[in-house]
């Protein structure tokens, strides 16, 4: 608790708290409140570094990058990042850390530009280590008081990052899906999905999950593979034992109906497609009694990762599956639907 | 305020969770000892391995806990045959000796299971 509430203080700091007593380098106005979007390019935010980028924009010369700066755009910049604390030369000192990075670029660049449909959403080594240093900001302690001074521009960013990170990077604040993660996004493989270090010869060696997934049955959550129908129709042999390809597993084919308060369909919980990858140890008795009914399970705890959420949403299938788990349709009486 | 405290902690937490987010589900990613060591932190595939393998073998048989970062994993026990070790020893896998085939993963990143996973925290029971 205490070092969520520290973590807290810390976030804030980093991310809105500008000391307003010595003029901040532009170095250090980019790390603590520009790198928040132009590290990564939240919401179409022109990346740090990334050439292609600024010279898209490039037209209206530095005047105009300090226009939009300081009073900010339609398209998402927030007037001073957000930070209206921040003097006009410490803003106008950032654009220039900034367009910095790009220097060579802005002049070179006129050759790539032919080709950056397909702009690579790697090549910026910085970013990283900036957001490392931003965090520890040696921002005193009582920070947060100073923050609160500009209640609207600090939560003005906020909303706008915690939109833009649910879009889809490409950067259209009305994209039809903001949520939802579009298909591009899905099975990436290993040197694109932002784990996995491109530049290491071992990630290429990997395996791309749409290469294994293509003859497997589908499903619309988790892998996206419908395991249990793979294991069925013998798409997928995953072995029992280690060493022996023929051990069978110990399947136990046992229905626990649970019933469930309200409309939903009561829960079927079948031993048969967890016995065929799990041993009883692996749930009896430390996640559940084997008894039916003597265990209190709800969708918070399983959102909690607790019971079922143990695997659900981890490695099985995810929560948003609702009809897989809520399986048992109830007889309603239409006209006198009491509770329970 | 608290909400405000809440708004802007999400914001973070929205921010730093993007990459990950673009991960396969149910990677998970082992970093308790491999950075601090020089090495890049391993990335394990459940996918990959489960085609492979029930979950008994890893979970009940080589008893590595399913509770993500709370398995305490060497290089000297992998050699000895435990975890990871048990089948990636040029017998039912390709051996030890591919470090940067397991520990493949960008520095800097925690522990934990990634990939977009729809229940908070590690399991808990
Ligand atoms: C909340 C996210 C966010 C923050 C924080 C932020 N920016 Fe931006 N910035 C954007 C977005 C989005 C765009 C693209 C807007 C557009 O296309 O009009 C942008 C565009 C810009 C541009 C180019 C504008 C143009 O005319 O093309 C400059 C310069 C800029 N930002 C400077 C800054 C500086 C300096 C800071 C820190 C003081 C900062 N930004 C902080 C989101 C942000
Ligand atoms: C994936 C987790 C899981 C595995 C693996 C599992 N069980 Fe269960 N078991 C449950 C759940 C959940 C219940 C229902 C408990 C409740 O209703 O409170 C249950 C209930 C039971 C019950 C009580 C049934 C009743 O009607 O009272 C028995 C007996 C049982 N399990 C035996 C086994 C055996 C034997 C195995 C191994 C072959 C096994 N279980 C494997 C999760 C599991
Ligand atoms: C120890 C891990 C574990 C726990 C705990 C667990 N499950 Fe599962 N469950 C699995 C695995 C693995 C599968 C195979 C399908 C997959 O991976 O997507 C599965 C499959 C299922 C299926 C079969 C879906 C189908 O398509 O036929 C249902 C239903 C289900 N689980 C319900 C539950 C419920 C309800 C609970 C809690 C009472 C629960 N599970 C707890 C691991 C677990
Ligand atoms: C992994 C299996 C599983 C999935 C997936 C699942 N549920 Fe549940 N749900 C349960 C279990 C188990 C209970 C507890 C039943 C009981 O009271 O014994 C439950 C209980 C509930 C309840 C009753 C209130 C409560 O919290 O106990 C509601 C409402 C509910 N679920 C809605 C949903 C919705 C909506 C979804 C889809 C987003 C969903 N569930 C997905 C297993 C699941
Ligand atoms: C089969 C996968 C795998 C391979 C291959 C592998 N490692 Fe590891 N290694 C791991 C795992 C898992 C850990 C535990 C990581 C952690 O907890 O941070 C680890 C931890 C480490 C550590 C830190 C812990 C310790 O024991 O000192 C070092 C150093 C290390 N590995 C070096 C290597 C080197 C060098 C190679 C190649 C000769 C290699 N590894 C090959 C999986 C692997
Ligand atoms: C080849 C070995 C292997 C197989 C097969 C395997 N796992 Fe795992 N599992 C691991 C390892 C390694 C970890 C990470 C442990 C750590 O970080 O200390 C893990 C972690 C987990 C976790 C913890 C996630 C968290 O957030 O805490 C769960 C849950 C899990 N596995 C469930 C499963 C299920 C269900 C299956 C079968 C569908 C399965 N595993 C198959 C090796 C395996
Ligand atoms: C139960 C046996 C088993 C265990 C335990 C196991 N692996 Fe594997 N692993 C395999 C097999 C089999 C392959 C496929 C080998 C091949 O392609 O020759 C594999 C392949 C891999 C691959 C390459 C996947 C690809 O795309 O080709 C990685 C990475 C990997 N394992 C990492 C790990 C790590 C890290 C651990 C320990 C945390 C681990 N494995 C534990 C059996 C295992």
């Amino acid at each position: 608790m205490k070092a969520r509430y520290f973590a807290t203080l810390l976030a804030s700091a980093a991310l809105f708290s500008v000391p307003a007593l010595a003029q901040q380098s532009g170095k250090d106005v980019y790390s603590k409140v520009c790198a928040t979007c132009h590290a990564t390019g939240l919401a179409g935010a022109p990346r740090y570094g990334n050439a292609a980028d600024w010279n898209a924009r490039a037209g209206g010369g530095v005047g105009r990058f300090y226009q939009s700066a300081l009073q900010g755009t339609a398209k998402g910049m927030p007037a001073k990042g957000g930070h209206m604390t921040l003097s006009d030369g410490e803003v106008k000192g950032a654009v220039d850390y900034m367009l910095a990075a790009v220097k060579d670029g802005l002049k070179l660049g006129k050759a790539e530009e032919a080709a950056p449909a397909k702009a690579e959403t790697k090549p910026e080594p910085k970013p990283e280590p900036k957001k490392a240093e931003a965090k520890p900001a040696p921002t005193p302690a009582p920070a947060p008081a100073p923050a609160q001074q500009s209640p609207v521009a600090a939560s003005a960013p906020a909303a706008i990052a915690a939109a833009a990170a649910a879009a889809p990077s490409g950067g259209d604040v009305n994209a039809f899906n903001r949520m939802l993660k579009p298909a591009g996004k899905r099975n990436l493989p290993p040197p694109e999905d932002g784990i996995h270090d491109p530049t290491v010869d071992g990630t290429h060696a990997l395996q791309p999950p749409l290469a294994a997934f293509g003859t497997l049955p589908k499903s619309f959550a988790g892998n996206r593979v419908n395991w249990v129908e793979a294991l069925d129709k013998n798409k997928i042999s995953p072995r029992a034992d280690r060493q022996d390809p023929n051990a069978v597993p110990v399947v136990m084919d046992l229905n626990v109906v649970r019933e469930v308060k309200g409309s939903m369909p009561d829960v079927v919980y079948p031993h048969k497609q967890h016995t065929e990858w799990l041993d009883c140890s692996n749930c009896h008795p430390a996640i559940f009694n084997p008894q039916k009914g003597s265990n209190v399970i709800s969708m918070a705890a399983i959102l909690l990762g607790e019971k079922c959420g143990v695997c659900h949403g981890k490695v099985a299938f995810p929560v948003s599956e609702c009809r897989l788990c809520h399986s048992k349709k109830k007889e309603m009486p239409a006209a006198t639907a009491q509770g329970k | 305020m608290r909400r405000r405290l809440l708004i802007l902690f999400a914001a973070l937490l929205a921010v730093s969770a993007v990459p990950p987010a673009a991960a396969e589900y149910a990677d998970v990613v082992i970093n308790r000892a491999a950075e601090k060591n020089g090495m890049r932190p391993v990335v394990f595939p459940h996918w990959f391995h489960r085609i492979r393998f029930a979950c008994r073998v890893c979970h009940t048989e080589l008893a590595i806990n399913p509770r993500a970062a709370s398995n305490i994993i060497t290089m000297s026990d992998i050699i000895d045959g435990k975890f990871c070790g048990a089948c990636h020893n040029n017998d039912i896998a390709w051996g030890v000796d591919r470090c940067d085939i397991c520990h493949s993963g960008k520095r800097g990143l925690p522990s934990g299971i990634v990939g977009g996973h729809e229940t908070s925290g590690p399991g808990r029971w």
